[in-house]
């Protein structure tokens, strides 16, 4: 135990401060009771250094050795902070999409003759944080801790989690000690997306922890612009500034990261309120008037995600008639729910909102139409007193879920006074996550018209291609529900193998305006993704991505 | 209902039914006596009626949303005790809530005295290799506490009010069965059953006639002290959306929606959890309150 007047001699004893302030954080995780906590203010100790104390919705540090675990939260947090992707996101803009930049590699290109070869030219004098250097060895080396089974650093953990990211690539080899060779199974357009997710673990580290990962965990070394200082199982990482960065543009202002594993929202927001943390991740949305009363910032940007039913059109499925999956869209009242959620969403027009370049121009405009939606139905042979029965599975929490019940319980009441009958399964996250894997034929998912199950849409992947192509079925492809049209997987095949970015666009708004026409899922809302961050926290751009970068922000 | 334990220190017997009301009346009396029993009874009383009487004494239609309305205070004109967080009516949803509470609360105590104590009474009379089969079994539940338990029967089920039913019966059928089976145990012992069993009375006659009237004061008292522990869960198990299935209104799954709006409508998101607290509080005390009545050595 240590004493506050201790913490205030000297730079050296700030280490012991965060101490005593770690177990406070932990006492505060424990009580659950998190209303109590609103009142307590602890005063935040005269640190020396520059310290963000972001507080996170996952359960646990997300897998700190290369690939995070805790879904995309993990990634967020843990993936491009501490290691690089050899192709970057530019997160530097609030006002357009997310794109690709050069990270470890320099610049890449598909072989002209043969499209499943890419050729990644490097970048040099990248330092591992151990001081070692980062090569084309390095990367043969990562790949096969992911991908090769028999490889003594093959490690099934990071494996597992990366397997979405990897599942196009057939081979790889080392050229030169800056040029790499990666091969996909058949030509693949959507590449570099995915290996915006593949990081590099040092492999000199894990020679010097005995080959270990777990050891490697508690000291990861990757080329990012954040190092893990300290890292406390269940509890938190400690990141601190890289100066050796290779992008020097990129320097972390803060001179520490702390990341806190923080699940319940409220108790977030008590201690956000209690200067326990700088930032906290998805404040409830009826939280945010009181935030914002204490004078947090709470920012929100519009990012590829969709809050959806994704529907089974199979042939014991009400929403095989396209009457009922248009009506079914024109009977929500997104207005009324994007109240529910503080106005911290953004009513769907199809999978994608329209400001992104991917959107196109669907003929069939997604609003609240409850008129139009009768009609539809009246058409399909129902009426309010006569409704079409849906089954659709829900969940009480998940990531990315917003706030399941209330939404559904909206949507429901919606829906009857159309005359749709909706019918929910309610079960635990994991396993509708699991349902959601097993596809609409599942034998589980008998009688099952849809489940609810958000969706994040970084790469033209997992937006457009996989869950709509026929050839695409679940679990190696996101198609639940059996869709099945010819001219979308026309364009999704078009789409894999046109190589030039502005083309493949061209083509990737089409299939949207083709899917949004043929009314594949219920869209509802696209989330804003919104955190609250104390007024001490400066230089953040909410950049329109799944993914932030922490490197300029700074607490003043 | 006959209790020849008690009466035997009593009286010379003149016939079963007189005797046997002494006992209850007693009970009665000593209950009559007790004033906070009694208000927790009024108080579970009038929560039980006005959720049997639901649709008739609710002002509004429990399901009705309105996003105009949207977590109005308490003490609106309309909605005295204000909306939810899809502007529906607090008042009709609490009285709505507790018919579903109260069930669930209720019914697996109801369906786990009759299973635990008939099991109970069983191992405890039959006693040897039959009682070492039937509570060793149940000693394999007893290992785990009972919230995990309930929530990981329910999770292997799935939602729903039958698997939560399910899952809360299993969980308190050991409990019971143990407090049968030591009771019964104890009263195999005394010199009447042996009468009984000398005079050449059937096994089946003795647990009826001797055995049954002793053990029900005990298995009662102990089952009702686990009403409360069962509303608990049972609400519980909604909040984590493992019970009712939305949009039913019930009271662990109304807490779990609305304490989103703690920041704004404190009151509002604490009115379910209130209701849970006063219900299992009465059933608490008045399950005390029975204990001491029933104890017949007070």
């Amino acid at each position: 135990m240590y004493h506050l007047q201790n913490a205030m001699q000297a730079a050296k004893t700030s280490v012991r401060i965060e101490k005593e302030e770690t177990m406070r954080l932990n006492l505060i995780r424990r009580l659950v009771g998190a209303v109590a906590l609103g009142t307590l203010t602890i005063a935040s100790p005269a640190l020396a250094e520059k310290v963000l104390r972001v507080a996170m919705t996952v359960a646990d540090v997300p897998l700190t050795s290369g690939q995070p675990s805790q879904g995309n939260e993990g990634m967020r947090f843990l993936g491009p902070t501490v290691y690089d992707g050899l192709v970057l996101w530019d997160l530097s803009s609030a006002d357009k999409a997310a794109s690709l930049v050069p990270g470890l590699a320099e610049s890449w290109a598909v072989d002209e003759n043969d499209k499943t070869k890419w050729i990644f030219k490097l970048r040099r004098g990248v330092k591992f944080h151990d001081g070692s250097e980062f090569n084309a060895d390095a990367v043969t080396w990562n790949f096969d801790k992911l991908m090769k089974r028999d490889a003594p650093q093959f490690d099934q953990a990071q494996s597992v989690q990366a397997s979405q990211l990897y599942g196009s690539i057939a081979s790889w080899r080392k050229i030169d000690d800056y040029t790499v060779e990666i091969a996909t199974k058949a030509p693949d357009s959507v590449l570099p997306y995915n290996l915006t997710g593949l990081f590099f673990s040092s492999p000199k580290r894990w020679e010097e922890v005995g080959r270990d990962w777990n050891k490697f965990a508690a000291q990861p070394s990757g080329t990012g612009p954040w190092k893990v200082d300290k890292f406390v199982p269940r509890e938190r990482v400690e990141l601190v500034r890289n100066t050796n960065y290779w992008n020097q543009k990129r320097l972390p202002k803060s001179d520490r990261l702390v990341l806190l594993p923080m699940p319940d929202a409220n108790t977030r927001v008590a201690a956000l309120l209690a200067n326990q943390v700088d930032w906290i991740e998805a404040p409830p949305p009826d939280a945010v008037p009181r935030l914002k009363q204490s004078g947090m910032n709470v920012v929100a940007n519009v990012y590829p995600h969709v809050w959806p039913y994704q529907i089974s059109l199979m042939d014991d499925s009400p929403f095989k008639d396209l009457r009922i999956r248009k009506a079914a869209n024109l009977a929500i009242d997104r207005d009324g729910l994007v109240k529910l959620l503080g106005g911290l969403a953004l009513p769907a027009k199809g999978m994608l909102d329209p400001g992104h370049p991917w959107f196109g121009k669907p003929s069939f405009d997604i609003k609240y139409d409850p008129e139009g939606a009768r009609k539809l139905l009246a058409e399909a042979g129902y009426s309010e007193k006569n409704p079409v029965k849906v089954r659709i599975v829900i969940a009480p929490s998940g990531s990315g879920q917003m706030l399941p019940l209330p939404m559904s319980e909206y949507i429901k009441e919606n829906f009857r006074d159309v005359g749709i009958d909706l019918e929910f399964v309610v079960m635990d996250w994991e396993a509708l996550r699991a349902r959601r894997r097993a596809g609409a034929w599942a034998p589980e998912n008998k009688g099952i018209h849809g489940v609810n199950n958000s969706w994040g849409l970084w790469d033209p992947d997992i937006a457009l291609i996989k869950p709509s192509a026929s050839f695409e079925p679940v679990p190696t492809g996101f198609n639940w529900g059996q869709f099945n049209d010819a001219k979308v997987d026309e364009l999704a095949r078009a789409a894999k193998t046109t190589f030039d970015p502005a083309q493949r666009d061209k083509i990737l708004a089409e299939l949207h305006a083709r899917i949004v026409d043929q009314a594949m899922w219920i869209w509802v809302v696209h989330d804003l993704g919104p955190r609250a961050l104390s007024p001490k926290v400066k230089g953040f751009v909410p950049a329109q991505s799944w993914y932030q970068d922490l490197t300029p922000v700074e607490v003043q | 209902m006959p209790n020849l334990a008690l009466d035997d220190l009593r009286a010379p017997p003149t016939g079963l039914r007189p005797r046997s009301r002494s006992f209850w009346q007693t009970v009665g009396r000593r209950l009559a006596r007790d004033p906070v029993t009694l208000t927790c009874a009024a108080v579970l009383l009038l929560i039980l009626l006005a959720a049997i009487f639901a649709p008739l004494i609710a002002p509004h239609d429990p399901y009705r949303t309105s996003m105009a309305r949207r977590l109005l205070a308490v003490g609106d004109h309309r909605h005295w005790l204000g909306t939810d967080e899809l502007g529906r009516d607090l008042l009709s949803r609490l009285i709505y809530g507790g018919r579903m509470s109260l069930f669930m609360g209720f019914m697996p105590v109801v369906l786990a005295t009759i299973i635990g104590g008939t099991l109970g009474v069983i191992a405890g009379y039959a006693g040897g290799a039959l009682n070492m089969a039937i509570m060793r079994l149940f000693d394999i539940f007893y290992a785990f506490p009972s919230v995990l338990l309930a929530v990981a029967i329910s999770g292997v089920l799935g939602a729903g009010l039958v698997n939560s039913l399910v899952s809360l019966t299993l969980v308190f059928i050991p409990p019971v069965a143990r407090v049968a089976e030591s009771v019964t145990t104890q009263i195999r012992n005394q010199d009447y059953v042996e009468a009984a069993r000398a005079t050449g009375a059937a096994s089946w006659r003795i647990v009826t006639g001797h055995v049954l009237s002793n053990v029900t004061g005990p298995i009662l008292i102990y089952a009702s002290s686990l009403i409360s522990v069962s509303i608990v869960i049972a609400s519980g198990l909604s909040f984590l959306g493992l019970g009712v299935v939305p949009p039913e209104p019930e009271w662990g799954l109304m807490l779990n929606t609305l304490r989103q709006a703690i920041y704004i409508a404190p009151l509002n998101a604490i009115l379910p959890g209130v209701m849970i607290f006063i219900t299992s509080m009465c059933s608490n005390l008045i399950s005390d309150g029975l204990r001491g009545a029933m104890d017949v050595k007070v």
